[in-house]
Parts: structure tokens; sequence; C-alpha cells
């Protein structure tokens, strides 16, 4: 006879085991992986490997740029001051290792080294050598994750130097990005710099993105131009992390 | 000295089946944000956690394959992005690989291995498309139609490929260890 008691007596240690499962893989889901990625960065923490000397010669030169840079921004500022415009100020970078890269190639994204206890918070803008990267969407304690500028439903508010034309910046995956301007017939050419522009609600204005490459005027819509990304984020190892003053959840950490 | 395993008590095997598995999909979720030296095509890596569904599902129920599925599918949303989540397309595979019949069509060796996870990652990645082109969110963050069947065309294909070619590092210890239990628990 069939009795639902012995049915129970049998599978009632593989139901528990399915239901624990399931459990255990939604608060992965909830906590969007945050303790698989503390193991992770455990693991790999040996392998994160140190600048070698080639690169250290690098980063004193860079230092140097960085500098004068920093001299010819504050001057810039001081003289925008007189002119009484508007004055943006760029908050201090935290340097951190590229310790992971995205997990499905649906989504462009890379895992970072620091997080919570370094300062990073969510919205902080990630650069690297060559330009933006992107923007940290979560963290945890050690680790934190950025969703890359290739990301295909990444946003960015842009405009081309030469020309100030303003167009938006969407991910195609890999190194590529296409912009779509406002324009029917924008003054913009292949080899033009393209950078954020300051209607960014995300970013700061004037990071340098990428490079138009071509053009492609007879989409319906609206003009677009295929944009190769500057920073080469594939090799890159470190990035710098910075909390933008227009993120304002980053001002609270900053200045507690 | 260590006693044989068919010496160990069953209460002792089923604990130690379950540290390896929860240990093994562990090692899975943990190598996907990886990219060692020919683990990458086009800055892609294998799909890990879909080898695993697939070695788990391919002498188990429909039911077993499906739960598989939802587990590691959500696990794999916890490591990207839970929307669209990666749960349909893994409880899909489960459900296939485990009604394929394996036993009965094809020889159970590397190669017939290998070929299933092929023909599974072109069905995940479909699933995949399916749901960004169903679902799509409000404008500021959707993708054109167009453009997410002309990525699922370039990436489907070397995604399976990797993902086939390194289908027997995790089949082959799991299937080695799911057998040798099956073995002392007939042979006891």
């Amino acid at each position: 006879m069939y009795s639902p008691y012995r049915w129970w007596d049998r599978h009632r240690l593989q139901l528990s085991l399915a239901v624990i499962s399931l459990i255990v893989a939604w608060s992965v889901r909830q906590t969007q992986g945050a303790g698989l990625l503390e193991v992770y960065r455990l693991i790999t923490l040996p392998f994160q490997g140190n600048p070698t000397q080639q690169e250290q010669l690098v980063n004193a030169r860079t230092w140097e740029l960085e500098q004068r840079l920093a001299a010819l921004e504050s001057q810039n500022q001081a003289l925008q001051a007189l002119l009484k415009q508007p004055v943006v100020t760029q908050g201090k970078g935290t340097v951190a290792p590229v310790i992971g890269r995205s997990a499905d190639h649906w989504w462009q994204q890379m895992t970072l080294g620091r997080g919570h206890l370094d300062a990073i918070r969510e919205g902080a803008i990630v650069v690297a050598p060559g330009g933006l990267v992107g923007r940290v969407v979560s963290a945890s304690d050690h680790t934190s994750r950025v969703l890359l500028i290739s990301d295909p439903t990444s946003r960015i508010g842009v405009t081309t130097s030469r020309s100030r034309r303003m167009g938006i910046l969407r991910g195609q995956a890999g190194d590529r990005a296409v912009i779509e301007f406002y324009e029917k017939d924008p003054d913009v050419r292949p080899g033009d710099a393209v950078s954020t522009s300051s209607l960014s609600s995300l970013f700061p204005p004037g990071l340098l993105v990428g490079r138009v490459e071509s053009m492609q005027l007879s989409k319906s819509a609206a003009p677009q131009a295929l944009v190769k990304l500057s920073a080469p984020v594939s090799d890159i190892n470190w990035v710098t992390v910075y909390l933008d003053a227009k993120t304002s959840k980053s001002m609270v950490s900053i200045n507690p | 000295m260590l006693k044989p395993l068919s010496q160990w008590s069953p209460l002792t095997l089923n604990m130690l089946n379950w540290v390896v598995i929860v240990g093994s999909v562990a090692l899975c979720a943990l190598t996907l944000p990886l990219r060692l030296p020919g683990m990458e095509l086009n800055g892609m890596g294998p799909n890990w956690l879909l080898i695993w569904v697939v070695a788990w599902s391919l002498k188990r129920t429909a039911f077993q394959g499906a739960l598989a599925g939802i587990v590691l599918g959500l696990i794999q949303d916890g490591m990207t992005a839970p929307y669209p989540s990666h749960a349909v397309g893994l409880a899909c595979v489960g459900i296939l690989t485990a009604r394929l019949q394996k036993q009965r069509y094809i020889e159970e060796d590397f190669i017939s291995v290998a070929l299933i996870v092929f023909g599974m990652v072109v069905v995940a990645e479909s699933v995949t498309a399916v749901q960004f082109s169903l679902f799509k969110g409000t404008d500021s963050t959707s993708i054109p139609l167009s453009e997410i069947w002309v990525y699922h065309q370039q990436t489907a294909l070397s995604s399976a490929i990797l993902s086939s070619l390194w289908a027997p590092v995790v089949y082959y210890p799991l299937n080695r260890w799911w057998e040798r239990l099956q073995w002392i628990e007939q042979s006891s």
C-alpha cells in the first residue's frame, strides 16, 4: 500500500539536501557572490604578482608626468576660479589589483582585490593607464566588481575632444564601443579622441575613453561612430579607483 | 594507512560524496573569473559550471539535472549579474543531458562528453540570448535586438569549442568517483 510516511522516510534526506542546495545557491545570488569572491581572492593572493623593475621605471616616469599634470591642473583650476567657472576636483585614488575577469562572456566585468575596507564603494570610477575602464557595481570587504564600459548595458555621455560633439557611448564587448550622436551631421573624423562629457551623470568629465575608428553616417536613426577603447582592458593588472564627487555615497565615506 | 573505500560505512561514504560534490562545484565557481594561458579564446573562458552540470546529469534523472542546473545557475548569477538568470539555461542543459539516454545511443568516452558539452553550450547561449531579447529592460539599458544575435553568433562557437575541450578535466574525476561509489553500493 502506498503510504506518504514511507515515501517521506525514503526521500527525506534527498529532499532536505535539495532544499538546502537551493537555499545556499539563492543566498549566493542575493549576496552577489560576496563570500565566493572573498575565497577566490584568498586563493589567488600568492599569484597577484609585484611590479617588476621595468615597470618601476615606467612608474617613476608616470609619477613625474602625473606631478606635472597635477601642477597644470591646479593652475588651470586657479585660472578657472578667476573666471568664476564651476570647479571640478578629482578625488583621491586607490590602486587596486585586477584579480579576476567576467564569469560569463555576456557580461563585461572584472574583479578587483580591494573592497569596502579600502573605502571602495558602489559607483566609484575605475581608471587604468590609457583611460576610463568602468564603474564599481558591487563591493565586498576585500573585493569589488567593476562593470566595464565595454559592457553592452553600460551607457556613457561622451564628447569628442576636437569638435566637442556630444553623443552616447554604448559598449560592444572586447575593446570596441559605438557612439550615437545627437546631431544629424556631426563633425567627427576617424582618429578623434573621445572623452566623458560634462553631462554624464555617472562619470566625471574629461576622462579619456577611446579613439574614433570609423564613421557610419548611413545608419537610420542617428549617425554612429565605431570607437576603439584606449585602456587595454584584457592586459591590465592594476587599476586606480576614484571615489567620484558625483556619487554621494562615496563622499560620505571619504569625509566621515 | 587508510582503509579501502569499500570498508567505509555508508554514512561516511555519503558524507564524503557530498564533500566531493560541494567541493567540485566551489572549485568550478572559483575558476570562472580566472584566465590562465590556454584557457582563453577571444577573452572568454570555459563555462565550468555548465561542464559540471553535464557531468552530473549524464547518469541521473531529468529532475536531478534540472535541480543541479538551477542551483549552479543561481551561483553563476551571483558571480555576474542576477538578470537575465543563468538558472534557466543550465536547467535546460540538465534536463536535456539527462534525457539523452547516453548509454543507449552513444559510446561513453571523452569525445562523446565533449560533443555533448559542445551542443549544450550552444543551447545555453541561445537560451540566454532569447532571454535578453524577450525581457528587454528600460531604454537606457536595453541592447538592440540585432546586436544580441550578432554577438550570440560570434561567441557561441568559440565558447562551445573551449568548454568542450576542457570538459574532460571536470568529467573524468567526477565520473570515476561516482562509478566507484556505485560499484561499492552494488557489491555491499
